[in-house]
């Protein structure tokens, strides 16, 4: 399955593309269909399209679990902000700006929230392909 | 006043901060450690002192300290000094500068990390039980109640490479933790029955103890308190665990199990006895059990060998007098009570220490002859052997004298001749056990031939026969001191009992003639038990009072193990079919629950079959057609490959319906658990058909049809009308989603804002399952290996 100069090739292209698309998808989740969840699953499946084609051995040497972890941390951080500014937990800020080229901009800490999503759907997503396929080698 | 009540806090929070700096510094400094012992308990001696002079100068005014810790549960962080208070605390860190003291020269060098553990659970124990003796809050109190039984658990299991020492820890921390349970029930009852947690405000008004008295959780609350108290201070029948609790170094068993621990549970009825005493079982219950145990406890320490053996069943007995003089309603010689055990029990349990640190032994019949070999310690023990016999000059003696005097002239016993004569028989007969007790300890360990294993001893260091030097003074001192007028006054002004006026003297009177003539029974039965010690150790072989606890607690352990795994084996029996028959039954009965507590119908469900595009029901028949595939199918692959075309027509109804944020979300989803099955089945074993019986069959078709029929209703009725009675709902949440979160994507506003704690909840669980999945691969992989 590791040896197919096919694979190789398609992933090579095709797992930039993914990241990408994902990010894309991510920033748009909130005006858009998409946001952290859906952008984590897409980045986890570029990771498997990496996996399959370049196999399983360099990756495992990554604590992927760290990832999801690191997220968890920066969700509660959103979260506990506001809460020691005073205001209620989970309260989130809106920043509006109207700037020259991109015109106007929405900046949420919302956002900072859904990273850490984004990061936990990837890190535990990426850790079940990685121990799962190390069975039974 | 207002620095006054600083000090409060300072005394019971200075220790705690102190034990978690030595916690740290531990592992550098090692024994010395022993120095932040003695400091920090100097320190609260010198501040309860301070307190007590002043509040003695100064009219009397109790410093009170309060903060409001939960105050919407009415929980305060309330700290009051009054005198029978400070007189614990002072007990409490002036035995601790003598047990730090003498830790210095006891603990042996181990490595530097455990001595440093050590000193920071005793420093830890020492302010929980200075938390204790100046808490007012009810809920404070069990808070540090329940550090005292923590810190105990480190303490007692010390050398934990012993079996004997973990299992007498574990005994020690389940009977207390679990008495300390049902005194917090206790607690709660006062509490709901009275609306305030605060103990000064409880003894104090009338309305309140006659709010409490009338209220029907009155019994119940009396009862739980009484278990808290018994199972601390070790009363029949949970007294079994305080001798296994000997197995500890001999500082803490001093500490712990003869000055203030175990003393926590006659505080505690101290301080409930304002509050309850009206209640006809307070006087019944605190006799028959302070009674039962002083007997017993006397009894069985003169059957014992070991040397902390004996002087723990006597502490028991002790500990049960107490108990008794609280029951006869006569707190006004609980100080002197309290105090004199700890001076001589403290000394002696030293002196014990000092025995076993240089001959290896605790057994008294392999000791013998120390006099020569150690005389300091031989006066020592002397002095506050007599002190335990209860012979004149020594503390003790007035000790004894007082319980006599009351026992006469006892109001509640008055009445009751016949009882009163009982009462006075036991205590006399134990006091004459424990007086036997404390000649075999004098005679068996320092007199007649030098035993072989006291042959090559070396006097004590001085860190270990100064503690017990200083306990020993104290104990002549008082007793000859109580001559004076002023010891007397400063003994009633300590004790729980606000006018007490307890009358003892060295030199009796005619009107003190009865408890002198009890006294001198005490001493001629006690020298004929101790003359006929082979007899009585004879008969006590053939008559043993009570030595089933302990059996009986081991019974109840096993019988909770038993239970435990017959449940484990028959609910977790290692069937993935069972665990999800199980866990889809339990939501089949939740939502009929839901449904009829709702009284939802067909009637309020507002679609039609009719209204379906024909497109989406063509998918509904693909989709059925794919799931009876996953069933039918001969192949993991096969499947596999129905599995994943399910997912797909699912995403494809979200086309129909218009909802391009599923759709995505589905679709990913769906590409992503390919991948997983794929990457499962290149693993798994064949596919093989399982050969059911017909019956289990059908069993397992009822449970699957079950639940499909609960989802799909459950489903169907999600929409009906009652769940709309909001109908702008999803309008609310969309103009909401722009204008107050600043996102026009409503359904990721909802999951990122509106409903973020959700959200927090889910990705933990996320981030824990993948833990697991890690960690349960990994160290299967590393099994195999």
């Amino acid at each position: 399955m590791n040896n197919s100069p096919i694979l190789r090739t398609v992933v090579r292209v095709a797992v930039p593309i993914t990241i990408i698309v994902s990010l894309r998808i991510f920033f748009q989740g909130h005006s858009q269909p998409g946001g952290g969840f859906i952008a984590g699953v897409l980045v986890a499946a570029a990771g498997a399209m990496y996996l399959l084609g370049f196999g399983i051995e360099r990756a495992a040497r990554w604590a992927w679990w760290k990832i999801s972890v690191i997220g968890l941390l920066v969700s509660v951080f959103t979260g506990t902000v506001p809460l020691l500014l005073g205001r209620s937990f989970m309260d989130h800020a809106v920043w509006q700006r109207h700037l020259p080229v991109m015109g106007d901009i929405h900046l949420s800490s919302a956002i900072l929230f859904d990273v850490g999503v984004y990061l936990i759907v990837f890190g535990t997503l990426m850790t079940i392909f990685v121990e799962l396929g190390q069975e039974g080698r | 006043m207002s620095d006054l009540e600083h000090v409060l806090p300072a005394i019971v929070f200075l220790p705690f901060v102190v034990a978690i700096f030595t916690l740290l510094v531990g592992r550098l400094i090692g024994r010395q450690a022993g120095w932040l012992m003695v400091l920090s308990s100097v320190t609260a001696f010198a501040g309860s002192l301070w307190l007590f002079i002043h509040q003695q100068v100064h009219d009397r005014v109790v410093p009170v300290f309060t903060f409001a810790w939960l105050p919407d549960l009415n929980i305060h962080l309330n700290l009051r000094a009054d005198p029978f208070g400070l007189f614990f605390a002072m007990l409490i860190a002036g035995i601790g500068v003598l047990v730090g003291i003498y830790s210095l020269g006891y603990i042996p060098r181990l490595a530097t990390g455990r001595i440093g553990r050590y000193y920071a659970a005793l420093i830890g124990f020492m302010g929980s039980m200075l938390g204790i003796a100046l808490a007012d809050d009810l809920f404070l109190l069990f808070v540090f109640w329940e550090v005292t039984s923590i810190t105990s658990f480190l303490l007692i299991g010390f050398w934990y490479e012993q079996d004997k020492a973990r299992k007498g820890a574990l005994t020690a921390l389940q009977i207390t933790a679990l008495g300390g349970l049902a005194m917090m029930a206790g607690f709660v009852l006062v509490g709901e029955a009275t609306g305030t947690y605060q103990i000064s405000m409880l003894a104090s008004q009338e309305v309140l103890r006659q709010q409490l008295a009338d209220s029907p959780l009155f019994m119940p609350a009396l009862l739980l308190v009484f278990v808290g108290a018994f199972t601390k201070s070790a009363q029949v029948p949970f007294h079994f665990w305080l001798p296994n609790a000997m197995v500890a170094p001999t500082p803490v068993s001093t500490y712990l199990h003869a000055a203030t621990m175990v003393k926590a549970g006659v505080f505690l009825i101290g301080r409930m006895l304002p509050i309850f005493n009206q209640s006809a079982c307070w006087s019944p219950i605190l006799i028959t059990v302070g009674l039962l145990t002083f007997f017993v406890g006397a009894y069985q320490a003169f059957r014992e060998n070991d040397l902390k053996g004996m002087l723990a069943r006597t502490t028991i007995s002790t500990l049960g007098l107490v108990m008794m003089i609280y029951g006869l309603n006569a707190a006004s010689q609980d100080a002197l009570q309290i105090f004199n055990h700890a001076a001589y029990k403290g000394a002696l349990f030293l002196v014990v220490g000092i025995v076993e640190h240089a001959t290896h032994t605790r057994d008294i019949r392999n000791l013998g002859g120390l006099r020569k070999k150690m005389p300091t310690v031989f006066v020592l023990c002397l002095l506050s052997g007599l002190s335990m016999a209860g012979l004149p000059p020594f503390f003790g003696f007035i000790a004894k004298e007082a319980l006599y005097a009351e026992l006469l002239h006892n109001v509640f016993l008055h009445n009751r001749p016949f009882l009163q004569w009982f009462v006075i028989g036991t205590c006399v007969l134990a006091n004459a056990f424990i007086f036997a007790v404390s000649f075999r300890l004098i005679f068996g360990v320092f007199l007649g031939p030098l035993s072989d294993k006291a042959q090559d001893v070396h006097p004590p260091c001085a860190f270990l026969w100064i503690p017990p030097a200083i306990l020993a003074v104290v104990t002549v001192a008082v007793g000859i001191s109580s001559a004076w007028p002023s010891t007397q006054n400063l003994m009633n002004m300590l004790s729980s009992e606000v006018h007490a006026e307890v009358h003892v003297s060295l030199f009796p009177s005619v009107d003190h003639l009865g408890p002198l003539i009890l006294s001198c029974c005490t001493i001629g039965i006690g020298i004929l038990i101790f003359k006929a010690r082979g007899v009585v150790g004879q008969a006590q072989r053939q008559f043993d009072l009570l030595p089933a606890m302990q059996t009986v607690w081991d019974g109840f352990l096993n019988g909770v193990t038993w239970f435990a795994e017959c449940f484990v084996h028959h609910w977790q029996n290692g069937s993935m079919r069972w665990y999800f028959s199980a866990i889809l039954l339990f939501f089949v009965g939740l939502s009929i629950l839901a449904i009829s507590y709702f009284r939802l119908s067909f009637d309020l469900v507002p679609i039609s079959l009719s209204q379906m595009p024909w497109s989406g029901l063509s998918l509904c028949v693909l989709l059925v057609i794919t799931v009876v595939t996953v069933v039918v199918a001969q192949t993991r692959l096969g499947a596999a490959i129905a599995l994943t075309a399910t997912g797909f027509l699912v995403a494809l109804i979200f086309v129909v319906y218009r909802s391009p944020d599923i759709l995505l979300t589905q679709i990913l989803i769906e590409s992503v658990s390919t991948i997983f099955i794929l990457l499962i089945l290149f693993y798994m074993p064949s596919f093989k058909k399982d050969r059911l019986r017909p019956a289990q069959k059908m069993l397992n078709l009822g449970i699957s049809c079950a639940v499909g029929v609960t989802m799909f209703i459950f489903v169907l009725f999600a929409t009906s009308l009652p769940f709309r009675e909001t109908e702008n709902l999803a309008g609310e949440y969309l103009s909401r989603a722009f204008h107050g979160a600043g996102g026009q994507n409503a359904v990721n506003v909802i999951i990122v804002d509106f409903r973020a704690v959700d959200t927090m909840g889910e990705i933990t669980v996320l981030v824990v399952v993948g833990l697991c999945i890690f960690g349960l691969l990994r160290t299967r992989r590393r099994m195999q290996l």
